[in-house]
């Protein structure tokens, strides 16, 4: 069985309808993901019972295999009464599962912001609340802007884990065309290419933003 | 409310230990509004620690730390109000390195003062004048010398127009060549009456604007004389061999 290139342009079509799922669950998981991990680490560094309990979260999420995750918030969890679309469930295991590594992320962005920094914002009567909005998270992005992007790069190419839920994303159609047509190279090259397209993509983006972030130099 | 002739910090029997060391012991100082301090001594004498104290930066376990009329430590709100009378200047600028020389400027005026972006760039750039530096109002703080970051870093604490100035070693960090632009901006500061307390080994400085220098060493107060005092021969021990090894370069 060959390779037809005419046959896997006749894919392209039908894999792109997908390309919007993809893109929106990528778009939210990262979203969620950052916003969860950002509070993760907040709470960690706040320390005591909250700090212990986020600190505890971050490891447990990082040593679970995200199958678990979706499967267990889809499985699971209508149980209790909680019953949620396949996308949306798909989007909360990624988002937790994905915190939990961008806390880790988000700390070694702060940890190396000096000490200095923290401090001049207290010697100028800035609140916490300000110091972190204005004086510690820009400094971080600096610092995290590549591992962030990298791993923005992972939850894109997470997605098709999805399938699992049966969200039609753009490797679930590339098999509804493999399992029609009993042709698996066309298909999968054609998904394959797509992601490697998008994530070229944000790479290309996320230089472009730490380019803009670093503007002035660094100190 | 506070009279003028009130001292803007009086500290009295202030002890604070890091773990077992004792990095302050039974401290007593008085800073009338309008006076100049020169703080000087050897490295780990305490002398950052203490004005780092002033300014609710540290706290401390014994004693008594009174600024504006309220002691630091005891009511949380109080001692926020309080320290909003201070402005620091730090060895290492500090500046915020994201921000533009404006930004670093209008952050608190906006932030913590309340004011509007275009009242708050207002009083910014005429503290930028007053050091001397308008020009460099959009460069961020990496496009700059040190000597100019440390002059914006001046008027970024002069902006929020406090009572009392501390400086921590203000030109330690500094090539030599900048060292005197930045003095100047603290000797005009001193003309205009600002009330400074200054960590320095700058010997001439002190001797130009001080109203009283004091020596310190392992933590305590070991002498405290008005400049002219100090710099004669009838010192304390101590300082007298201190000013002869930094005199000595």
């Amino acid at each position: 069985m060959g390779f037809d290139p005419a046959f896997a342009l006749s894919c392209v079509p039908t894999i792109l309808s997908a390309i919007g799922t993809t893109l929106l669950v990528a778009a939210v998981s990262c979203f969620g993901a950052a916003t969860i991990g950002f509070l993760f680490e907040m709470a960690r560094r706040i320390g005591g019972i909250a700090g212990m309990a986020s600190g505890f979260a971050i490891d447990f999420i990082r040593s679970t295999p995200v199958l678990i995750w979706l499967y267990f918030l889809y499985f699971v969890l209508p149980f209790y009464g909680i019953r949620l679309g396949s996308m949306t469930v798909g989007i909360m295991g990624l988002s937790l599962y994905y915190s939990g590594y961008l806390a880790e992320v988000f700390k070694a962005g702060i940890d190396a912001i000096p000490k200095g920094q923290p401090e001049a914002a207290r010697a100028l009567s800035l609140s916490r609340r300000d110091t972190v909005i204005y004086v510690i998270a820009p400094q971080m992005m600096r610092n995290i802007a590549a591992p962030l992007g990298n791993y923005f790069v992972s939850i894109l190419k997470a997605t098709p884990y999805l399938a699992v839920l049966a969200v039609p994303d753009m490797l679930g159609r590339a098999f509804d065309i493999a399992s029609e047509t009993y042709r698996y190279a066309e298909p999968l090259v054609v998904a394959g290419l797509i992601f490697l397209a998008l994530a070229l993509l944000i790479s290309y983006g996320v230089k472009r933003l730490e380019r803009r972030l670093l503007a002035g130099g660094t100190r | 409310m506070l009279a003028q002739s009130d001292p803007i910090v009086g500290i009295q029997g202030l002890n604070k230990w890091f773990g077992a060391l004792h990095v302050l012991n039974d401290i007593d100082l008085t800073v009338a509004s309008g006076a100049r301090v020169v703080v000087c001594g050897p490295s780990g004498s305490g002398k950052s620690t203490l004005i780092r104290c002033i300014n609710g930066l540290e706290s401390y376990q014994e004693g008594v730390l009174r600024l504006a009329g309220t002691t630091l430590g005891h009511k949380a709100r109080e001692t926020a109000a309080a320290c909003r009378q201070t402005g620091m200047v730090f060895q290492s600028f500090n500046l915020f390195p994201h921000l533009t020389v404006l930004g670093n400027c209008t952050l608190a005026l906006r932030r913590v003062a309340g004011k509007t972006r275009s009242e708050a760039e207002d009083i910014a750039m005429a503290h930028l004048e007053k050091v001397r530096i308008p020009e460099k109002a959009r460069s961020y703080p990496g496009q700059l010398s040190g000597g100019q970051q440390q002059r914006v870093a001046i008027a970024r604490a002069l902006c929020l127009n406090p009572r009392i100035m501390l400086f921590d070693e203000p030109t330690s960090a500094l090539d030599p060549e900048m060292i005197k632009e930045v003095l100047d901006v603290m000797v005009a500061l001193a003309r205009d009456g600002m009330t400074m307390v200054c960590v320095t080994h700058e010997m001439g400085f002190a001797r130009e604007v001080a109203d009283e220098v004091v020596f310190m060493d392992g933590g305590s107060i070991l002498d405290r004389a008005p400049a002219r005092d100090f710099f004669s021969a009838s010192g304390h021990p101590r300082s007298r061999l201190f000013l002869e090894t930094i005199l000595r370069h």
